[in-house]
């Protein structure tokens, strides 16, 4: 009897070892390797939506994906890079911090043989990066600029909030905008003020320049996040039916308030259609591709109260 | 002998710093200067484009009268032969050029008929305020891949449609007048599929009025 207790005690203990001992998923399994997210933010519903596209579409095609948040700090940038080249990844998807500033890390990683594919912000050089997935902001702002003078009118002021100084796509949107908007004369911009592409500070930008220029008749916000702030201001200060608010991305809480009226107008940006096409890219890349465009530009459409129906999950229904 | 010590050393220091300078003093104006010349010019470009590359290039494009009746039977079919697209974009160029009868005449629009007999506008040139990349991206001429930074690319299309603004809708908005001729290129958009194409919108490169 005494053997038998020792030999259940055993094959119990080797039971419970054989279900304690660390399962391989069906992915990992059959995973082709590791495939980094690099995001300027996730401070930002926006591109939480681009990164976690990008890396659902990565897993899908059989790899290891993982999302490093630079909290819009090139710094922060530089230190996943450090770690993404150290840690054996086979691509990066990269949303950049700044056109400018980020293009040493972009040298770094092809230096060490790893590809990035830049998506919806650009880097200011043709030669870094394997290829850029950028959204048209400049047309699509012309288009929101052809909008804002048919809905505002050609007199009146207004006011700009723009997104973080050193991006691209910041000038291409104010560009844009102002390329349509500045042939009318009788449209005068009271103030023009960086609200970093941020919710909290375009409120609080929205705020002061409500103080120092109480009859405006509409402000332009070079993305959504910011125009939700100061759609938020312009209730607290009970000017919301007065000002009318015009963003640009396509996010979601926005083209909601575009249907409900609160919201003139937003630019649909497709970020699941960047994230999910970069990381094809990368896949096609890891197998052998190397002939990509160095720019793919991906439209941007009008979303108005008129056409609203139509949008809706970053996207087209 | 301290003095002279001291002397030929400051002699030795003189002369290394100025055979080897540690730093170069250089005039504001010439900083300034070279700045100026490092930044893209887009008018100059645009220019030098247009006389260069867009008008030898309207021998290519597409003649109206072989599109508008391709566009009316099998609008898939005549995006696919004749129109270039950019990107992932739905929206498609199409780059034409031919002759037609002035019907309508707007402060932003002139309207022509194309078509032998016809008096319905089939082609209306854009000529009022001129805005977006149809000049720029119609053609396949420029790449967007060439461009280093997307704000030059972007002033590219803005410089583009001022020349259109100030050379060739001046002289149609005069002499363009009901039934008169009028031999025109340019290029046009279009949104999507859905997009009504009767007239087809044409921001001109070209009009000559007869």
């Amino acid at each position: 009897m005494k053997t038998n207790w020792f030999k259940l005690a055993l094959a119990v203990l080797a039971a419970i070892t054989i279900l304690l001992l660390p399962q391989a998923s069906p992915a990992q399994t059959a995973s082709k390797g590791k495939i980094a997210v690099v995001v300027s933010t996730l401070n930002n519903p926006w591109f939480v939506v681009l990164a976690d596209t990008a890396k659902a579409r990565a897993v899908e095609l059989g790899y290891d994906a993982t999302i490093f948040d630079s909290q819009n700090d090139t710094a922060k940038e530089a230190s996943h890079f450090e770690n993404v080249i150290a840690g054996g990844y086979k691509a990066i998807l990269f949303n950049p911090t700044d056109a400018n500033g980020s293009i040493a890390n972009v040298e770094k990683a092809k230096a060490a043989g790893i590809p990035v594919f830049c998506i919806d912000r650009e880097i200011n050089s043709t030669n870094a990066a394997t290829s850029q997935m950028l959204s048209d902001s400049y047309s699509g702002c012309v288009k929101l600029g052809q909008y804002f003078v048919k809905t505002v009118g050609k007199q009146g002021e207004y006011a700009e909030l723009l997104g973080i100084v050193g991006d691209n796509n910041t000038w291409n949107r104010s560009k844009g905008f102002h390329s349509v908007v500045d042939r009318y004369p009788g449209l005068k911009m009271v103030a023009q003020q960086s609200g970093d592409f941020d919710r909290a500070k375009g409120l609080e930008v929205m705020e002061s320049i409500l103080q120092a220029h109480p009859n405006i008749k509409a402000v332009f916000c070079g993305n959504d996040a910011m125009a939700m702030g100061a759609y938020q201001a312009l209730v607290t200060a009970g000017k919301d039916k007065q000002v009318k608010v015009f963003g640009f991305d396509g996010a979601d809480e926005v083209v909601k308030m575009i249907a409900e009226g609160k919201i003139a107008a937003t630019g649909m940006q497709f970020p699941k259609t960047m994230a999910r096409k970069s990381a094809e890219f990368a896949d096609e890349y890891i197998k052998g591709e190397r002939d990509f465009p160095q720019k793919v530009p991906v439209p941007v459409e009008l979303v108005t109260p008129e056409n609203v129906a139509k949008y809706g999950d970053y996207g087209k229904k | 002998m301290a003095a002279v010590r001291w002397f030929i050393a400051i002699v030795v220091l003189a002369g290394i710093c100025w055979l080897f300078p540690i730093f170069h003093v250089v005039p504001l104006k010439t900083v300034t200067a070279e700045k100026a010349a490092e930044t893209f010019d887009a008018t100059q470009f645009a220019d030098n484009f247009w006389t260069n590359q867009l008008v030898p290039a309207i021998s290519k494009s597409v003649k109206a009268d072989v599109l508008l009746p391709a566009i009316q039977a099998d609008p898939a079919a005549a995006k696919k032969k004749f129109s270039r697209s950019v990107g992932l974009s739905e929206s498609y160029f199409y780059f034409l050029s031919g002759t037609g009868r002035v019907v309508a005449v707007s402060d932003d629009e002139i309207s022509l008929a194309i078509t032998s007999g016809s008096t319905n506008a089939e082609v209306s040139l854009q000529a009022g305020l001129i805005f977006g990349d149809a000049i720029r991206d119609g053609t396949g001429l420029l790449n967007a891949s060439d461009y280093p930074n997307s704000q030059d690319f972007n002033d590219i299309s803005a410089a583009l449609d001022h020349i259109v603004e100030t050379r060739v809708l001046p002289a149609l908005h005069a002499q363009a007048k009901i039934g008169a001729t009028v031999s025109f290129a340019g290029c046009a958009e279009v949104d999507d599929e859905s997009t009504d194409l009767k007239p087809l919108k044409v921001i001109p490169v070209q009009a000559e009025v007869r």
